[in-house]
C-alpha cells in the first residue's frame, strides 16, 4: 500500500477526516438509514405521486399537472379547509383561555394536591380515542344526550329561557361546535402543561420588584405575565392550527364527517380520498399542497414573530 | 464564509438529482403486473395439494375455520389455515396486490368492494371453473362478481332484509304484522306504536347520519340504480326519488329514532322499549342474540315479518351486505385454493354447515331450497325465519356496483345527512348529487329517458342485465 499523502485541497481533508472518524459515522448512520427508508423516501416517492393517477394497485398513468388543477374546482376540499378554519377558530381561543387559567390556579403557591390535578387535566389526552368516542356519543346524543337532558331539566326550571334540545351531531352548524367542545375537553390538559412551564419559567424576581412598587395582582398579571406568556401563547397556538389540519380521530369517531361534509377537516379529507378511494395521486397532491401553505404560513408567522421581538 | 454559497449550489444540484433519477426509476418500474396475467387462471387437479392461507374477519372467518376440518377430510393432501387479520385487512391486502408478493391464497371481500378489486386484475379469472355455477347464485349478486363477462369472485353470503320487530310491544299497542303490507302501512303502525306509547316507543332507529341503508334498500325494492350498465351516473332517477319520499314520510311522521346505526342507542334499544323495529338484513339476528344475552332483566320477545313493499304488490326484498371469497391472481396453489372455495361455496354441505354453525346466510341457491332452512328458530318464538328471509331471493334486484361505488355511495351519504339536517328540501336534490358524482368522479350522467327506465319489469320478475 502507498504511504499516506497529505491532503491538499480541503475537500480531500474532509475525506481524510471523515475516514478517520469511520466508526462515528457508522454509530449516528442507524438514523440516517431509517430516515432515508421511513422519511426522505416516502417524502420523495409522495412528491412524484402528485402527479400520477394511481390506485394503489394498478400501473400509474402520469398525469403532469392535473392533480393540481383539479383541486381548484374541488368543491369538497374547499369546504374542508373553511371547516378546519371554522373549527380552529371555535376551539383555539378557549382552549388556550382555559388552558392559562388552569395553568394559573397550579401554579399558585397555597393548591394542594398538585400532582393529582396536573395528572388530572392531562388523563384525556392519553384517553384512547374508541372510549372516547362512546362516552361523547352518549353526551351528545340528540334524544338521550346528557347535555340535551340538562337542557330539557334547565328548561323545566326556567321555562322563560326557552331552552330547546341541540342537534348535536345532525346539524351542519352545531356538528362544528361538537367537534370543538371534545377537542377542548381532550387537549386542554396538554396545552396546561405548557402553559405551566411558560409560566415557571417567569423569574419570581420581576413579581417581587413589582410588589415592592405597589402593583396589585392584576397589574402583574397585565404587565408581566401576559407579555413573559406570549411567546407559549404563540407557541400552543400555532402547534393547535396545525393539530387542526391534520385533526383525526377526534372527528372520525365523532361525526365522520357529517353531517354532510359540515365537519370535514383536511386530515379527515385526506384520508377519505386516499384510504377509501384509493386516489393515492390526488391524495398526494393535496398533501403537498397543503404542507406547502401551511409551511410558508409558520414562516411567515415566525418571522414575524421575531421582528416583533426585535423591536420589544 | 465565501465558499459557502458553491457548496450550497452542489448540494441542491445533488438533492435536484436525487428526486430526478427517483422520478425516473418510478416512473419506468413495471407496475403493469403482465407476469401474473400468465397464469391468471384455474387449472383444477383431480387431488390438490400443499397449503391454502384464507385472510377472513369476525364471525366469517370463525365459519370458515369450522369448516376446514371438514373440507380436510375431503381433500386430505389439503391444509387450510384460516387467518384472522381483523382490522387494515383491506390496507394489508392492497399492499400485498401491488407489491405482487405476500397476499394470500384465497381472501374475503365485501361484495360491495369485490368490483373495484376486480377491475385491478390482480384477481384470479375463475371463468373456466366456476361458470357452471351461475345459475345457481342470486343474479343480483353474481353479476357483482364479473368483469366483461368473466368471473373473478364467488358469493359467500346474502343479506336479505325483512323488518325485526318486539312481539309484546306489537301486541300491547295492537298491531297485527301480518297486515303490514307496504311501508305506509308501516309507518301507520309506527304512528300507532308512538302514540299510544305515549311517545316513549319509536318504530324504528333512523338517524339523520344512517340514512343510506335504508335508500338501498327501497331502491332495490323499486329497481333504482346508483349506475347504470354502461357505468353511467343514473341516481336521478323517478325510483331515487320514490325512495327519498318514503324516508322523508317516515321522518315527518316522527316515529324514527335520530341515533346512528351501531351506536349504543341503537344496541341499547335491542331490549328496551324505545325502538319497536328494526328493519335489516338477515345477519341482524346474530347481533340481536349476541347483544340481549349480556343484557340484565326481562329479555324482549322477538320476531320478524316481511320488508314492506313500497306499493301495494310490490317487492318484500333487498339486500344488504353479503361477502364473495376471491384468488389473488399471485396464489401459487390456485388449484388448492379453489378446491377449498369451491367446496365452502358451492356446495350445499359447505354452505350448510356454515349457516348451521355461524348463520352466515348461505348465496347458493340450492342450499336454500334444503329443510335445513324450515327449521323454527326458538329466540324468534320458533318462527321459520329461515325460509321467510330465503323467499324471493332471486328477485332481488341488481345494483350496478362499479369500481366507483364506494366513492358513489359515500356522496350519497353525505347529501342524505345533509338533507335531513337541512329540513328534507328533496327539490332538485338528485340533480345536484348526480352532478356532483360527475363532477368527483370524472363519469358522465346517463340520460333521463335511461334513467327513467331503469328498472321495475313487473314485480317477481328477476331484473336482468340490458342488452348493450
Amino acid at each position: 500500500m502507498s504511504a499516506p499523502v497529505l491532503p491538499r485541497t480541503p475537500r480531500q481533508r474532509l475525506r481524510s477526516e471523515m475516514w478517520r472518524h469511520r466508526h462515528f459515522y457508522l454509530f449516528i448512520s442507524p438514523f440516517f438509514l431509517l430516515f432515508a427508508v421511513f422519511g426522505l423516501y416516502p417524502l420523495l416517492f409522495s412528491l412524484y405521486l402528485s402527479f400520477v393517477k394511481w390506485d394503489g394497485m394498478t400501473a400509474m398513468q402520469w398525469v403532469g399537472w392535473a392533480n393540481f388543477l383539479s383541486m381548484l374546482d374541488d368543491e369538497i376540499l374547499r369546504r374542508a379547509v373553511e371547516n378546519t378554519l371554522l373549527i380552529g377558530m371555535l376551539y383555539v381561543p378557549p382552549m388556550l383561555i382555559l388552558a392559562f387559567l388552569f395553568a394559573q390556579a397550579l401554579n399558585a403557591q397555597w393548591l394542594k394536591l398538585r400532582a393529582l390535578y396536573r395528572a388530572a387535566f392531562f388523563l384525556p389526552c392519553v384517553t384512547p380515542m374508541a372510549v372516547i368516542a362512546v362516552v361523547f356519543g352518549l353526551i351528545f346524543s340528540a334524544e338521550k344526550g346528557v347535555l340535551n337532558f340538562v337542557l330539557l331539566q334547565l328548561n323545566r326550571a326556567l321555562p322563560f329561557l326557552h331552552l330547546q334540545p341541540i342537534p348535536w351531531l345532525t346539524n351542519e352548524s352545531w356538528s362544528k361546535v361538537a367537534v370543538a367542545i371534545l377537542v377542548i375537553w381532550r387537549w386542554t390538559g396538554y396545552n396546561m402543561i405548557l402553559m405551566l412551564a411558560g409560566l415557571q419559567g417567569i423569574p419570581a424576581d420581576y413579581y417581587e420588584a413589582a410588589m415592592v412598587d405597589g402593583a396589585n395582582g392584576f397589574q402583574r398579571m397585565r404587565h408581566i405575565t401576559l407579555p413573559l406568556m406570549r411567546p407559549t401563547f404563540r407557541f400552543c397556538g400555532l402547534l393547535s392550527l396545525l393539530g387542526t389540519i391534520y385533526m383525526f380521530d377526534e372527528i372520525f369517531v365523532l361525526t365522520s364527517g357529517g353531517p354532510g361534509t359540515s365537519s370535514t377537516n383536511v386530515g379527515l379529507y385526506l384520508f377519505n380520498i386516499s384510504f377509501n378511494d384509493f386516489r393515492f395521486g390526488y391524495a398526494s397532491c393535496v398533501g403537498y399542497t397543503i404542507a406547502t401553505f401551511v409551511f410558508i404560513g409558520t414562516l411567515i408567522l415566525q418571522r414575524r414573530n421575531r421582528r416583533e421581538e426585535g423591536s420589544v | 464564509m465565501n465558499n459557502r454559497k458553491p457548496n450550497g449550489l452542489v448540494s441542491g444540484l445533488i438533492i435536484g438529482c436525487v428526486i430526478a433519477s427517483v422520478f425516473w426509476l418510478l416512473r419506468t418500474s413495471p407496475h403493469s403486473g403482465a407476469a401474473e396475467s400468465q397464469t391468471n387462471f384455474v387449472v383444477p387437479a383431480a387431488h390438490p395439494e400443499g397449503k391454502v392461507t384464507v385472510w377472513s374477519w369476525n364471525i366469517a372467518a370463525k365459519s370458515l375455520q369450522h369448516l376446514a376440518p371438514q373440507f380436510e377430510r375431503t381433500q386430505p393432501a389439503v391444509k387450510v389455515d384460516v387467518d384472522m387479520t381483523g382490522a387494515r385487512m383491506q390496507t394489508r391486502l392492497m399492499l400485498s396486490l401491488a407489491a405482487g408478493v405476500g397476499a394470500p391464497d384465497v381472501s374475503q371481500f365485501e361484495l360491495t368492494d369485490a368490483p373495484r378489486y376486480i377491475a385491478t386484475g390482480k384477481l384470479t379469472d375463475l371463468t373456466s371453473v366456476a361458470e357452471r355455477y351461475r345459475s345457481r347464485f342470486p343474479a343480483s349478486l353474481w353479476d357483482n362478481c364479473t368483469r366483461n363477462g368473466r368471473v373473478y369472485a364467488i358469493p359467500w353470503d346474502i343479506g336479505p332484509c325483512g323488518v325485526f320487530y318486539k312481539r309484546d310491544l306489537f301486541q300491547r299497542y295492537g298491531i297485527d304484522p301480518a297486515k303490514i303490507e307496504t311501508w305506509d302501512d308501516y309507518i301507520a303502525a309506527g304512528k300507532t306504536i308512538f302514540q299510544r306509547s305515549g311517545g316513549r316507543t319509536k318504530m324504528l332507529p333512523l338517524g339523520s347520519n344512517s340514512l343510506r341503508p335504508m335508500f338501498e334498500m327501497l331502491i332495490q325494492q323499486n329497481g333504482g340504480q346508483v349506475f347504470d350498465d354502461q357505468g353511467r351516473i343514473a341516481i336521478n332517477s323517478p325510483q331515487a326519488r320514490q325512495a327519498l319520499a318514503v324516508i322523508q314520510k317516515m321522518r315527518a311522521a316522527g316515529i324514527c329514532s335520530d341515533i346512528a346505526l351501531w351506536s349504543q342507542e341503537f344496541l341499547a334499544g335491542l331490549n328496551d322499549e324505545s325502538i319497536a323495529t328494526y328493519p335489516i338484513a338477515v345477519w341482524f339476528a346474530g347481533t340481536i342474540k349476541d347483544t340481549v344475552k349480556d343484557f340484565a332483566g326481562k329479555k324482549a320477545d322477538w320476531g320478524v315479518f316481511r320488508l314492506p313493499a313500497i306499493t301495494p304488490g310490490g317487492l318484500h326484498v333487498a339486500n344488504l351486505g353479503g361477502s364473495v371469497l376471491v384468488i389473488p391472481a399471485q396464489c401459487r396453489n390456485k388449484a388448492a385454493a379453489w378446491a377449498f372455495v369451491e367446496y365452502a361455496l358451492c356446495t350445499n354441505a359447505g354452505q350448510l354447515e356454515q349457516y348451521k354453525s355461524m348463520s352466515l346466510f348461505p348465496a347458493y341457491l340450492p342450499a336454500l331450497e334444503t329443510p335445513v332452512l324450515d327449521e323454527p328458530d326458538p329466540f324468534f318464538g320458533g318462527q321459520k325465519t329461515g325460509r321467510l328471509f330465503a323467499t324471493d331471493v332471486t328477485k332481488i334486484s341488481r345494483l350496478n356496483r362499479t369500481p366507483a361505488w364506494g366513492e358513489a355511495i359515500r356522496y350519497l351519504d353525505q347529501e342524505l345527512s345533509r338533507w335531513a339536517a337541512g329540513g328534507m328540501q328533496s327539490d332538485g336534490f338528485f340533480e345536484n348529487l348526480a352532478l356532483k358524482m360527475h363532477r368527483r368522479l370524472d363519469l358522465p350522467i346517463a340520460p333521463p329517458a335511461v334513467a327513467a327506465n331503469l328498472a321495475p319489469q313487473s314485480p317477481g320478475e328477476p331484473i336482468r342485465r340490458r342488452p348493450q
